[in-house]
C-alpha cells in the first residue's frame, strides 16, 4: 500500500470516480471525477486533531459499523492517502448547521468546505477494471436470524473483532456483551449527571437525598418548591440507578466467546442466492479459527460444511493443521437453523450427515461464511467503461484469456471477475498488468518504447 | 516513453497491477472510489495459507 502511494509512477486518485470512457484500444479518454473531500489534500498532515473534536459520531464502515469514527475521518489508520476525508452526509456545518470546530482545530488549515467535485480528463491507451467485489448479505436468510440474533455475526464482521486495530482491540467480546457495555456506559454518564444536580442540593439543603426522600415521603415539605423537584430529581436519579446495578451484574459473568461455529456457503451454493461456489469461504473460516485459537487456546470452533475446499498450494495442509493444532471440528451438514438460547447463546440445528442424525448445538458466537457477491455500482462502471458482464454481473471474460474484457484494451483482474482468494488476484492483476502493458509499450507508439 | 494505463479499483489486484505496470516504467492512474486504497484486504487481519499480516 505504501509502495503504491509513493511510487513516482503512479498516480494515486483516491476517492475518485470513473465517468466517462470514449475512443478504443490504446487511446482511450476517461473522465475522472474527483469528489470534493472539503479537505486540501496537500495541506493535511493526517495529524487527526480534527476528528479528536469532531462532534459527529457515526458508526465506522471500515470496521463494518463494529466501531465508531467522527463526521471527519481517516477511513482507517494506516490508509493511504492519509488525507481526512469528511463524510458530507453527516457534517453538521456542511448541512446548515453551526459548526466549523475541524476548521478552528485544523493548524494546516486544510479545511476547506467550498471545495467542490472536479472532473479530471486523461488520455490512456489500456483500462483495468480491479473493481473488486461485495460481502452477500445474509440478512434475506431467514433461518440464519442474522441481525435478530446479536451474536450471529458475516466473517468480516469477525475479521474486525480478530485485529488487533479493531473496534474489540482483538478480544472475542460478543455483540450482546458489548450491547449492554454500551447501555451501560450511557447509563453511567446519566447517573454522573444526575448525581452532580443531587450533591448540589444535598449542600444546600444540609442532608442526603436519601434521608430527605423518606421525610419527603413521609409527607413533610409538600408545600416547598424547592424541595418538590429535589424529591423529583432523587426519584429519576433511582430509576437510572437501578437498572445500571442490574446490568453491571449481569456484565460480571461477561467473557469472550470461546465456543465458535462456522457456517459455510452463506449465499452461494445456494440457488435462492447464487449457486457459484465462492472459492475463498472455506480457508478464510479455518483461518479466523485458527487465528481465534491463538488468541484465546481454550477456544473451540466447528465448521459446518457440506466438503471443505481446501484447493491451493499448502490449503490442504493448513486444513489437516487446523484441525489437528487450533481445536477445529469439520462437521459434515448443512445447518438448517439458528435460534437464540440463554445468555443470547446463538443455537444451531443440523444434520450430521456422517451419523445421518439431526443435532443441535449450543456456541458462544456463530460467524456466517458469506457469499462474494458483484460489487454494487458494477453495473453502471460496466455501462460507463463499455463492457459487458456475466449473468452474475461478474465482468465477462472467456476462459483462454481469463484478464481480457468484451472490448479490446480493457482488462479486468481480481473478484471484479469472479470470486477468487488473494493470491490468485494477485496472480492475475499481474497478468493484466502484462496484458495492458503490452498496449503501454506497442512498438510503434508515437513515443520511444521504454524497456523495462 | 509508453502510454498511460487507467486502473479502476485500488484493493489487493488494482494495488498490484498498478505497481507491476509502473515497474516497468508506464505511468498509472488509480484510481478508488474510497477516502483510501487497501480494498477488503486492509480490513483482513490475516491472509491464509501462511497468516501473514494482511496490511
Amino acid at each position: 500500500m505504501l509502495d503504491v502511494g509513493r511510487h513516482p509512477n503512479i498516480e494515486l486518485l483516491a476517492y475518485s470516480e470513473v465517468e466517462k470512457v470514449e475512443g478504443q484500444a490504446g487511446d482511450f479518454k476517461v473522465a475522472i471525477r474527483r469528489k470534493a473531500r472539503y479537505v486540501e489534500e496537500d495541506r493535511c498532515t493526517g495529524c487527526g486533531a480534527c476528528a479528536e473534536k469532531c462532534p459527529t459520531v457515526v458508526p465506522d464502515a471500515f470496521n463494518e459499523g463494529l466501531g465508531e469514527r467522527r463526521a471527519i475521518y481517516a477511513y482507517f489508520a494506516q490508509g493511504i492517502p492519509s488525507t481526512h476525508t469528511i463524510d458530507a452526509d453527516h457534517c453538521r456545518q456542511l448541512n446548515g448547521k453551526k459548526c466549523g470546530i475541524c476548521a478552528k482545530t485544523c493548524q494546516a488549515e486544510a479545511i476547506n468546505f467550498d471545495q467542490e467535485d472536479r472532473i479530471l480528463e486523461l488520455d490512456v491507451g489500456a483500462i483495468i477494471i480491479a473493481a473488486g467485489y461485495d460481502v452477500f448479505d445474509p440478512s434475506p436468510i431467514p433461518e440464519y436470524r442474522y441481525q435478530k440474533i446479536a451474536n450471529v455475526v458475516t466473517a468480516i464482521e469477525f475479521e474486525r473483532l480478530l485485529s488487533a486495530s479493531g473496534p474489540t482491540g482483538g478480544h472475542m467480546d460478543r455483540p450482546s456483551d458489548r450491547a449492554v457495555e454500551a447501555e451501560i456506559a450511557a447509563l453511567e454518564k446519566k447517573v454522573k449527571k444526575s448525581q452532580k444536580a443531587l450533591d448540589k442540593l444535598e449542600g444546600k439543603f444540609g442532608e442526603t437525598s436519601a434521608e430527605f426522600h423518606k421525610k419527603f415521603q413521609a409527607g413533610q415539605y409538600k408545600d416547598d418548591e424547592d424541595r418538590r423537584k429535589w424529591a423529583d430529581k432523587y426519584a429519576a436519579h433511582l430509576a437510572v440507578t437501578e437498572p445500571l446495578e442490574i446490568l453491571k451484574k449481569k456484565a460480571e459473568g461477561f467473557s469472550v466467546a470461546k465456543r465458535l461455529a462456522f457456517i459455510q456457503c452463506v449465499g452461494s451454493r445456494d440457488f435462492r442466492f447464487y449457486p457459484f461456489c465462492s472459492g475463498y469461504c472455506c480457508m478464510h473460516s479455518i483461518k479466523e479459527a485458527m487465528i481465534a485459537h491463538e488468541h484465546e487456546p481454550e477456544t473451540t470452533s466447528s465448521i459446518f460444511g457440506m466438503d471443505i475446499r481446501a484447493v491451493g498450494k499448502g490449503f490442504e495442509e493448513y486444513k489437516i493443521r487446523g484441525g489437528n493444532n487450533s481445536n477445529i471440528t469439520y462437521v459434515r451438514g448443512r445447518v438448517a437453523e439458528i435460534t437464540e438460547g440463554p445468555n443470547n447463546n446463538p443455537i444451531i440445528t443440523y444434520e450430521d450427515t456422517r451419523e445421518r442424525k439431526v443435532k443441535s448445538q449450543e456456541f458462544d458466537m456463530v460467524v456466517l461464511a458469506t457469499a462474494c457477491a458483484p460489487i454494487k455500482g458494477i453495473a453502471e462502471l460496466a455501462k460507463t467503461v463499455g463492457v459487458e458482464l456475466d449473468k452474475y454481473n461478474f465482468v465477462k471474460t472467456s476462459s483462454l484469456s481469463p484478464v481480457d474484457t468484451t472490448t479490446p484494451g480493457i482488462f479486468v483482474c481480481g473478484c471484479a471477475e469472479s470470486p477468487m482468494d488473494v493470491p490468485e488476484s494477485v496472480a492475475q492483476a499481474s497478468s493484466a498488468a502484462e496484458r495492458a502493458a503490452e498496449i503501454a509499450f506497442q512498438p510503434g507508439n508515437e513515443k520511444e518504447k521504454a524497456v523495462a | 516513453m509508453s502510454k498511460d494505463v487507467l486502473v479502476i479499483g485500488g484493493g489487493i489486484a488494482g494495488m498490484q497491477s498498478s505497481l507491476d505496470l509502473a515497474d516497468m516504467g508506464a505511468k498509472v492512474h488509480l484510481v478508488e472510489k474510497l477516502p483510501s486504497i487497501g480494498g477488503k484486504m486492509a480490513q483482513l487481519d490475516k491472509t491464509f495459507p501462511t497468516n501473514d499480516c494482511a496490511i
